[in-house]
């Protein structure tokens, strides 16, 4: 495999519609390697969707996705053009992790199943090498002394927690973060976010729908202003809090930052 | 079993050993056969020791024994007609020819032929809870597979489950049983008694079961069928999500984290169609064979016993409430994640 790419995930004229609905509208969005773009908004914006039809959770209706510069799909008007071959899609779909809203973890498996579940049966890794590894990432999300509890009997922040350490258990080089923070006690936000800071800090390639300005204030390398189904308006934090040009996205940033 | 788990359970494990324990006790002093046949009149006991040396068999003798207690009954038929019966219970034989204790040795030798422990053949209980519990294992199975056909996006797969539960659904289980026993024989030039050996003297009965079984177990998973898909459906959609975000396959989705966590769900209602096969297996008398109900039914006609149906409703009842325990016990198993 070549390293040799400009953009690890480029996405042209990406549309989405559910029946009449438009909910994404020409999206066009490139991201280098180690980049790490926070995707804010209001909700109905759009945002999960953009984020879910990455990785393939939300079929768009039409569009080019790139994945490492190859073309790894390309649909019009609900109808597949052109598309990798399904192994070469598995495999580049297994580069990006996924951290979803409501966790998500397999309730009847304990923590460190959890974790080690995906690389033992997809990728087919050993099991003690796969264990190791799933201590050392549960220890890193600070959670190693509950890796024989059942998810159940963790807080909705360690849940969270074990979800990253899930994710990051396949070795991806892209995470999406899809509202990660958002089903969360406030007192618990500050774990999770503290994680996600180091593991940008680590150089990873991050697309995070997030409602915490501060932590897209402090670690995103680009922000993106999603509104009515289109990127409203893109730049550094800088840029986007202290010095919005689209009105939308003042009105936006008022309302969330005087609550 | 934990320690604190043990202490929670101490009331009922007390009780059940106490309860064990007795029977044990009431089992150990019941008086032997021969304490009962030792009891006989003068005259039948005349009769009986003829017999130990003809091979001309005068005197009828049927012995029931139901652990903590036993029944005897000997009867003579031809000019010298006798008939005498006893019960042994606690060390002690009574005589059992009138009141009470008359109906205590029907009690005991109906309950006897009910459960079918002197036959053996599969008759009585034996009979009801094999076919019972085999109908709901295969059913499950059955019912799984049409289930993820019924749920799959390939229409046709889909469409014949939905057929293939419609029919099994909609018509009824007697006729089923016919056209398993009957029909499809007659069709493709066959008996299901020639599955087993001519020289098998139970060959009919056995092929009957066999039968029966197959039409059971075809009926079940219709049933089964949809308990498996309502439980599969009412797990997270985002359990399907994350699984396929980590890459696994729509088999391994399955396999691994969707019907691991669908079983729990699916063991209420499991348990309630065990409950409802466990009645309908009175059906199989249409086919010759003796279930608990035929049972009763036959002694009923052959006896004149209407008391006969107070000891079967009580063996349905025992069954239900031990396997309604075992499927306690499981649904508790697969809840310690809960």
């Amino acid at each position: 495999m070549s390293d040799q790419y400009e953009y690890i995930l480029k996405t042209e004229h990406v549309s989405k519609r559910f029946g009449t609905l438009e909910v994404l509208k020409d999206i066009n969005l490139s991201v280098k390697k180690g980049e790490v773009i926070c995707i804010i908004g209001p909700s109905g914006a759009g945002k999960s969707t953009f984020l879910r039809s990455l990785n393939q959770l939300e079929k768009i209706t039409s569009g080019k996705i790139f994945i490492r510069d190859e073309l790894f799909l390309h649909r019009e008007n609900d109808h597949t053009v052109d598309k990798l071959p399904r192994e070469k899609q598995q495999e580049l779909l297994l580069e990006m992790g996924m951290v979803f809203q409501r966790f998500n973890l397999f309730p009847h498996k304990t923590v460190l199943q959890n974790v080690c579940e995906a690389p033992v049966i997809v990728k087919k890794e050993k099991k003690e090498e796969v264990e190791e590894r799933a201590k050392e990432l549960l220890d890193r999300v600070g959670l190693s002394e509950k890796a024989n509890e059942y998810p159940s009997r963790l807080s909705g922040g360690q849940q969270q927690r074990v979800a990253i350490a899930r994710a990051l258990a396949m070795n991806p080089e892209i995470m999406l973060f899809d509202e990660p923070t958002s089903a969360l006690d406030p007192e618990l936000v500050g774990d999770v976010l503290k994680v996600m800071k180091e593991l940008a800090e680590s150089g990873m390639t991050m697309l995070c729908v997030t409602h915490e300005m501060g932590f897209a204030r402090e670690v995103a390398d680009r922000v993106l202003f999603m509104a009515d189904g289109i990127i409203a308006e893109e730049g550094t934090p800088e840029e986007i809090f202290t010095n919005p040009k689209a009105e939308r996205t003042r009105n936006f940033l008022n309302a969330v930052l005087e609550a | 079993m934990k320690k604190a788990e043990l202490k929670k359970h101490s009331g009922k494990i007390i009780t059940a050993a106490v309860i064990i324990l007795i029977c044990i006790i009431l089992g150990i002093l019941k008086p032997g056969r021969e304490a009962l046949m030792t009891q006989t009149s003068p005259e039948m006991q005349k009769m009986i020791d003829a017999d130990a040396n003809s091979t001309r068999k005068r005197v009828t003798v049927t012995y029931n024994s139901l652990f903590i207690i036993n029944y005897a009954s000997l009867s003579t038929s031809g000019a010298n007609v006798m008939s005498e019966r006893y019960v042994g219970f606690l060390g002690k034989v009574y005589p059992a020819d009138e009141g009470a204790m008359k109906v205590v040795g029907q009690m005991v030798n109906y309950t006897y032929r009910m459960l079918g422990v002197g036959e053996n053949l599969m008759h009585g209980a034996k009979l009801t809870i094999t076919l019972t519990t085999l109908t709901v294992l295969f059913g499950v199975l059955l019912g799984t597979l049409l289930a993820l056909g019924k749920i799959s996006k390939k229409k046709i797969l889909s469409k014949l489950s939905g057929a293939y539960i419609f029919f099994f659904r909609g018509t009824p289980l007697l006729i089923q049983i016919f056209v398993v026993y009957f029909t499809v024989p007659g069709i493709f030039g066959f008996a299901w008694r020639d599955l087993f050996g001519v020289n098998d003297a139970e060959a009919v009965y056995k092929g009957a079961f066999v039968a029966a079984l197959i039409a059971f177990a075809l009926n079940s998973g219709a049933y089964c069928a949809e308990i498996v898909r309502s439980a599969i459906q009412s797990i997270d959609k985002g359990q399907f999500e994350a699984a396929k975000a980590l890459g696994m396959s729509y088999g391994q989705t399955m396999t691994r984290i969707i019907i691991p966590q669908s079983i729990r769900r699916m063991i209420p209602n499991v348990s309630n169609e065990f409950i409802m096969v466990l009645k309908d297996a009175s059906l199989v008398f249409a086919i010759s064979l003796m279930d608990i109900t035929t049972v009763s039914k036959n002694i009923m006609t052959s006896e004149g016993s209407y008391l006969v149906f107070i000891p079967a409703l009580v063996i349905y009842l025992v069954i239900t409430a031990f396997f309604g325990f075992i499927f306690d016990k499981i649904e508790k198993k697969f809840s310690v994640y809960e």
